[in-house]
């Protein structure tokens, strides 16, 4: 699941008024989707590196294996670079932290400053757009004269869940 | 932060002619390109094949001339054997259709257009380098050519016995080494330099496209067979492509740098290369066919109307063939003086191939059991590949028996084999694709009557040509001749009119595919086949969308339960 709710309160705030809490009240990470896990890239590129051992058992102690071995090692770099790359593609996270009296969203991207926007969760609306948006149901939430986006990344069913749990979150801090 | 777009933002632009073909990134383009390139350069490689089987079709030496090269046979003329034309049709026959024709077509040109497709991926995990994949590839087809037209032989082009290299595509030395000293020789090594590039390339986007950018809930065992079938080809080209290159580079040092990796005078040993080579070689040919084996289990599904029998023992059949394929090389050197000890474990591990091949072909067969089979013109391809391909793997089982090898190595029953087993096999996959989805690709439907007709050609055709090498093998009859005995007269006539055949349905293909192209019936269902058709391909237009699967698809969309 590309978004986990590290934390989250479905009712209203003990306390109202101005927030004097340091921790948010509900804390949301959302990432892009990558299917190889960590464990199966190490199990890749560890049966890789024997399978390419192979051929160089039989030539060790001759100069063939100095002919061999550059290309072996290029090519294992090369797809260890591929799959770090292609994390690092994915590295993308959106953090989204509601308070009572704020709510304040930060993306993160490889090789870029961290992007950040804040409203008053009073006057947040979160749209769901059927049509228009570059993916189906696009997800924005308007606050603070500005409209950002949410998740562009997941699914579509994954966009419509959150912006229920969004809706329901927000309201729930009224 | 990023703020929202809405409105159509999220719309691209169409790229012009030159920018879509030239400067494409996208894996659905460069797809296409590389299935007509490598159309090209087959069409090259066949016509070499034809003017073999024009000369073979009688004995005695009628058209490769040492007074020049001849199209009419002319008894009357004076006509001395010009055999380094005719290893030069064999050498570039076998680089052309090795490296720059079938593996291109398959995991290039298919791999590229349906593997991303089937995973519900976007595009490749890296596109520009997919380009640059492509491009490599046509300089190593460019270098090829040009090695073919440059100085060979004794190194001259005009007083010698004619331009190219006559090595043979698995570029033995010390015939590399020192007896070819023209340049073609050179420039041939950096065409399959290039080509390795390029798959290596190749091999490792898919491979991270595969493993990284499955939709979600596509786990490994969920992931459609052709899909698979491409992950396995990448994974062999990445850990047997760099043992050619290095092979290869020890050559070219050998030929021009004073080095003596493979020279006995200087330490070196020829047979070594053998080793390496084939090390190579035969995951080579599973390199050629799996991607096939893929293709198959598709069209066999589909026009069977069922799910495909024992997908998860398809799939470990899969990696068990490529598995496999690293540790059996040397059943290609029998002869080259290995002790009985290493010819014992080499037999023993050939033959284990059989089992999970078995399991494939069986599990073919159990899928069309009980189905409700329809005869469209990918299913007549994907069923003469698998006779085809049986055909092959029985006679390859007869050749892994180093005693009987003995008597068939070198000879026209090894050619028959492999033409079976990958050549023929492999182009037949090939048309079953194409005729699978070259409505989805263009979105124009190709006419029935002649894609049975073109399968009914070409399956007699291949069948008459390479059935008979069979019987000249038993005969003793050995390869790369230019001529031959009139003892081995008669079956080579057949073979040649098989030959003869073959081209022309090979002709009458390109006639339907461009026909389809520019004339053909348009598709306008995303799935013109039926409901077993069940990858996620089938959701699209015909054609799809310049750019699709830019949001994830739904779980529902692909995972029906059966089939994948």
């Amino acid at each position: 699941m590309p978004y986990h709710w590290v934390k989250r309160s479905d009712g209203a705030p003990e306390q109202s008024g101005a927030s004097s809490l340091e921790e948010p009240i509900a804390e949301l990470h959302l990432w892009p989707y990558r299917s190889l896990p960590r464990e199966g890239f190490v199990i890749f590129i560890a049966s890789t590196c024997i399978m390419l051992s192979l051929p160089l058992a039989g030539v060790l102690g001759t100069a063939i294996l100095w002919g061999l071995l550059p290309f072996m090692v290029a090519a294992v770099a090369g797809i260890w670079w591929a799959l770090a790359r292609s994390y690092r593609d994915g590295a993308l996270t959106e953090s989204l932290q509601l308070w009572p009296d704020r709510i304040e969203l930060i993306r993160r991207a490889p090789d870029r400053a961290a992007q950040s926007w804040r409203a008053n969760p009073y006057w947040v609306e979160v749209h769901v757009h059927a049509q228009g948006g570059p993916v189906p149901h696009y997800l924005t939430l308007k606050g603070g004269d500005r409209e950002v986006e949410l998740g562009a990344f997941l699914t579509e069913q994954e966009r419509l869940a959150l912006a229920d749990e969004l809706r329901a979150l927000i309201a729930a801090q009224r | 932060m990023a703020d929202a777009t809405v409105q159509g933002q999220g719309e691209h632009g169409h790229p012009g002619f030159f920018t879509r073909w030239f400067m494409s990134t996208n894996h659905k383009d460069i797809g296409i390109l590389y299935l007509f390139t490598s159309a090209a350069a087959g069409f090259i490689a066949v016509l070499f094949t034809v003017y073999m089987r024009m000369e073979l079709m009688h004995p005695g030496v009628q058209y490769m001339c040492q007074e020049g090269a001849r199209f009419i046979a002319d008894a009357a003329a004076e006509c001395t054997p010009n055999g380094h034309l005719w290893n030069v049709m064999i050498t570039y026959h076998g680089v052309l259709m090795m490296f720059f024709v079938v593996i291109p077509a398959m995991f290039g040109g298919f791999g590229n257009y349906f593997m991303p497709l089937h995973i519900g991926a976007p595009d490749m995990a890296f596109p520009r380098m997919n380009n640059l994949s492509y491009w490599l590839y046509v300089a190593g087809t460019s270098l090829g050519i040009a090695s073919l037209l440059a100085p060979g032989g004794n190194g001259s082009l005009t007083s010698g016995l004619g331009p190219g290299a006559g090595v043979g595509w698995v570029l033995y030395p010390p015939l590399t080494t020192t007896a070819e000293g023209g340049y073609a020789m050179d420039l041939a090594i950096f065409a399959v330099h290039m080509s390795g590039a390029s798959s290596i390339l190749g091999a490792i986007n898919m491979i991270t496209t595969f493993l990284n950018m499955r939709a979600p809930g596509m786990t490994l065992h969920k992931v459609p067979l052709f899909a698979w079938s491409i992950f396995v080809t990448a994974w062999m080209i990445l850990l047997c492509l760099p043992v050619l290159a290095g092979a290869i580079t020890m050559l070219l040092t050998d030929r021009n740098f004073g080095t003596t990796f493979f020279s006995p005078s200087g330490g070196g040993d020829p047979i070594l290369y053998q080793h390496i080579l084939w090390f190579f070689g035969h995951p080579e040919v599973y390199i050629v066919i799996v991607p096939g084996f893929g293709i198959i289990s598709h069209v066999i599904a589909t026009f069977s109307k069922k799910p495909i029998f024992g997908y998860l023992p398809m799939v470990y059949a899969m990696v068990a063939i490529g598995f496999l394929g690293f540790i059996v090389w040397a059943h290609h050197m029998y002869t080259v003086g290995m002790s009985l000890t290493q010819q014992s474990y080499f037999m023993l591990a050939t033959m284990t191939i059989a089992v999970p091949t078995g399991i494939k072909v069986f599990s073919w067969i159990a899928t069309m059991w009980g189905g409700s089979v329809e005869f469209k013109t990918p299913m007549l391809f994907a069923i003469g590949f698998v006779f085809l391909f049986t055909v092959g793997g029985v006679t390859g089982v007869v050749l892994s028996q180093a005693p009987v090898d003995r008597v068939y190595h070198d000879t026209y029953y090894v050619v028959a084999h492999f033409h079976y087993v990958m050549s023929i096999g492999a182009a037949f996959a090939i048309f079953a694709g194409v005729y699978y989805w070259i409505g989805k690709m263009s979105g124009r439907q190709y006419p029935e009557w002649a894609g049975k007709l073109h399968f009914w050609l070409m399956f007699i055709g291949v069948n008459l040509t390479f059935f008979p090498q069979h019987f000249l093998g038993r005969q003793g009859m050995p390869r790369r001749y230019v001529d031959y005995p009139e003892a081995f007269a008669y079956w080579n006539w057949f073979s040649s009119i098989g030959a003869f055949i073959s081209f022309a349905s090979f002709l009458f293909f390109i006639g339907v595919v461009f026909y389809t192209l520019r004339a053909g019936k348009r598709v306008t269902e995303n799935n013109y086949w039926n409901e077993w058709a069940d990858t996620l391909e089938w959701t699209l237009p015909s054609p799809p969308p310049e750019h699709t699967f830019e949001t994830l698809p739904k779980q529902s969309d692909w995972d029906k339960g059966h089939a994948h």
